[in-house]
């Protein structure tokens, strides 16, 4: 009793976690809008999810701008002569930059109705777009002395939640489309299940790390953390959109969607607890 | 800070560097008030801060200080992270600083330091215009190129602090360090600390169990602070 510490604030707050999760959602659309060139079942959506997509690049590049505390100096990150590439923001502002030209590139084709270009754009739209998950999960895992950050399957983990979540936004703008909903079903169950099964392997390193990643884990599992970690993204979020996907009434359109709402509430909620909680030991330090 | 300021007057490079005697210090917090006054770090926020713990049984109870600072890395995550090279190490004596107009606040260099020595600047201050951007404990480079020492080595007391250049065999941080047996904070890191701890304690230098078990009278503080500080 009677210790002094000085108490520290977590680097990144929850707007961060927003951030990561509108990314998500941007890239998964943009895999289903160059889905819909090769899977016919998809092709209501390819404009929908290319629209909504850039719609969420744009609230998603204000949210990172409002987070820095010297906002108009944004554009910093995108001058030569500061680059740092050793850091992976300064790639993820590339690749954000990239992506919103090639973004922009596609919907002008989609519009004009160049099938041809469009196509070609589309793929390099979802190829820029696989990078924007990749991006946000080297942001934490290069964090050498952060349990759970600094993991190799962050960045893997990002993607499979993107490919989730878009996949659930996807199957609400598909409602009433059932032949859509069939394919976003099968992306939607097997990215969840991928999700689950990177959950237990994150849980069970972090708990047989060493005393930093065991109090992690700790703190990830018990109290309001605990309850939306394991009650919200990893039962609510993954398992159980999983379970009811897989089971012989998980193509019915209601459970679909219910799987849908599930799936984007858990992904909000491991957002938020991974970035969050591995932060919480090192303001004690 | 000024890049251009010399360090070297001439033959090698130098590596400065601290030695702080755990042993000799008596937890009087000058070194965090001197720090203060140097360079007018706002409330809520510290360049170095002497956390203690109290730790045997009573009668035999004793407080365990570990004042701590920026560690001026030889390989320091905070640079590699900087997207925009905000942040840098002057390799003629191994200073870590921070360029001030160029920092976009991204907070990246703040969670990559595994010794939270960096922090954020609050958006109004009094005496400077220096808002809103990460700042750190630069070893009083101002000073130091100066041929002064850093203000919590001037000030300390007990001479728990000790500062020089480590490329030099005949000053007293090469003795120290030399002589006595030092310890780093979290060296599994690999950041390879240029602050050396003479007889600091595991029980201050490591995460303990105890960690997760919060002393009650410390929420209270810890609301306050919250409250208090929106950082």
């Amino acid at each position: 009793m009677g210790d002094y510490v000085w108490f520290h604030d977590v680097s990144w707050h929850a707007s961060y976690a927003v951030y990561f999760f509108v990314i998500g959602i941007l890239a998964g659309l943009s895999f289903i809008s160059y889905g819909s060139w090769r899977t016919p079942a998809l092709r209501p959506l390819r404009e929908k999810t290319a629209y909504a997509s850039f719609v969420l690049l744009a609230l998603g590049g204000l949210l990172l701008i409002a987070d820095l505390s010297q906002p108009l100096r944004f554009l910093n990150i995108l001058n030569p002569a500061y680059l740092n590439f050793t850091s992976p923001l300064a790639w993820g502002a590339l690749n954000i930059v990239a992506f919103s030209i090639a973004s922009i590139a596609y919907i002008l084709a989609l519009r004009k109705g160049d099938e041809k270009n469009g196509k070609l754009l589309a793929l390099i739209t979802a190829l820029l777009a696989l990078g924007l998950p990749i991006y946000t999960g080297f942001d934490l895992t290069v964090h050498q002395s952060r349990p759970v950050w600094n993991t190799p399957i962050m960045p893997v983990l990002f993607v499979a939640l993107a490919i989730a979540s878009g996949s659930a936004v996807g199957a609400l703008l598909a409602a009433g489309n059932t032949e859509a909903q069939k394919v976003l079903r099968e992306y939607m169950l097997w990215s969840a299940a991928a999700v689950a099964v990177m959950l237990v392997s994150i849980m069970g390193t972090t708990n047989y790390g060493g005393s930093a990643s065991e109090l992690t884990f700790m703190i990830m599992t018990t109290g309001t953390m605990g309850l939306l970690f394991i009650g919200v993204g990893f039962l609510g979020g993954s398992v159980a959109p999983a379970v009811m996907l897989f089971a012989p009434m998980g193509k019915s359109q209601s459970i679909v969607l219910v799987s849908a709402l599930l799936i984007l509430a858990g992904s909000a909620a491991l957002r938020y607890v991974l970035l969050m909680a591995p932060q919480q030991l090192q303001t004690l330090y | 800070m000024s890049e251009g300021s010399k360090v070297s007057a001439g033959g090698g490079k130098k590596r400065y560097a601290m030695v702080v005697d755990t042993r000799r210090c008596i937890g009087c917090m000058a070194c965090q008030v001197a720090c203060k006054a140097e360079y007018d770090t706002p409330l809520g926020v510290n360049r170095t801060w002497v956390p203690y713990k109290v730790v045997g049984k009573y009668p035999n109870v004793k407080k365990q200080f570990l004042p701590r600072l920026c560690n001026h890395c030889e390989d320091p995550p905070c640079v590699r992270n900087c997207p925009v090279e905000a942040t840098f190490v002057v390799e003629d004596g191994g200073f870590v600083l921070q360029r001030y107009e160029r920092c976009i606040g991204c907070r990246s260099c703040m969670a990559a330091c595994p010794y939270n020595a960096r922090f954020m600047l609050p958006s109004h201050r009094t005496y400077t215009p220096i808002t809103n951007v990460v700042d750190k404990c630069t070893f009083c480079f101002h000073r130091v190129t100066q041929n002064l020492v850093p203000a919590c080595v001037q000030t300390c007391i007990g001479r728990s602090r000790v500062f020089g250049d480590l490329n030099d065999p005949n000053s007293e941080v090469s003795y120290l360090v030399a002589k006595n047996a030092t310890q780093v904070l979290r060296p599994e890191e690999g950041t390879k600390p240029h602050v050396f701890y003479i007889g600091a304690d595991r029980n201050t230098t490591e995460f303990g169990r105890d960690a997760y078990k919060k002393v009650d009278v410390m929420e209270p503080e810890r609301a306050a602070f919250k409250k208090h500080f929106k950082l």
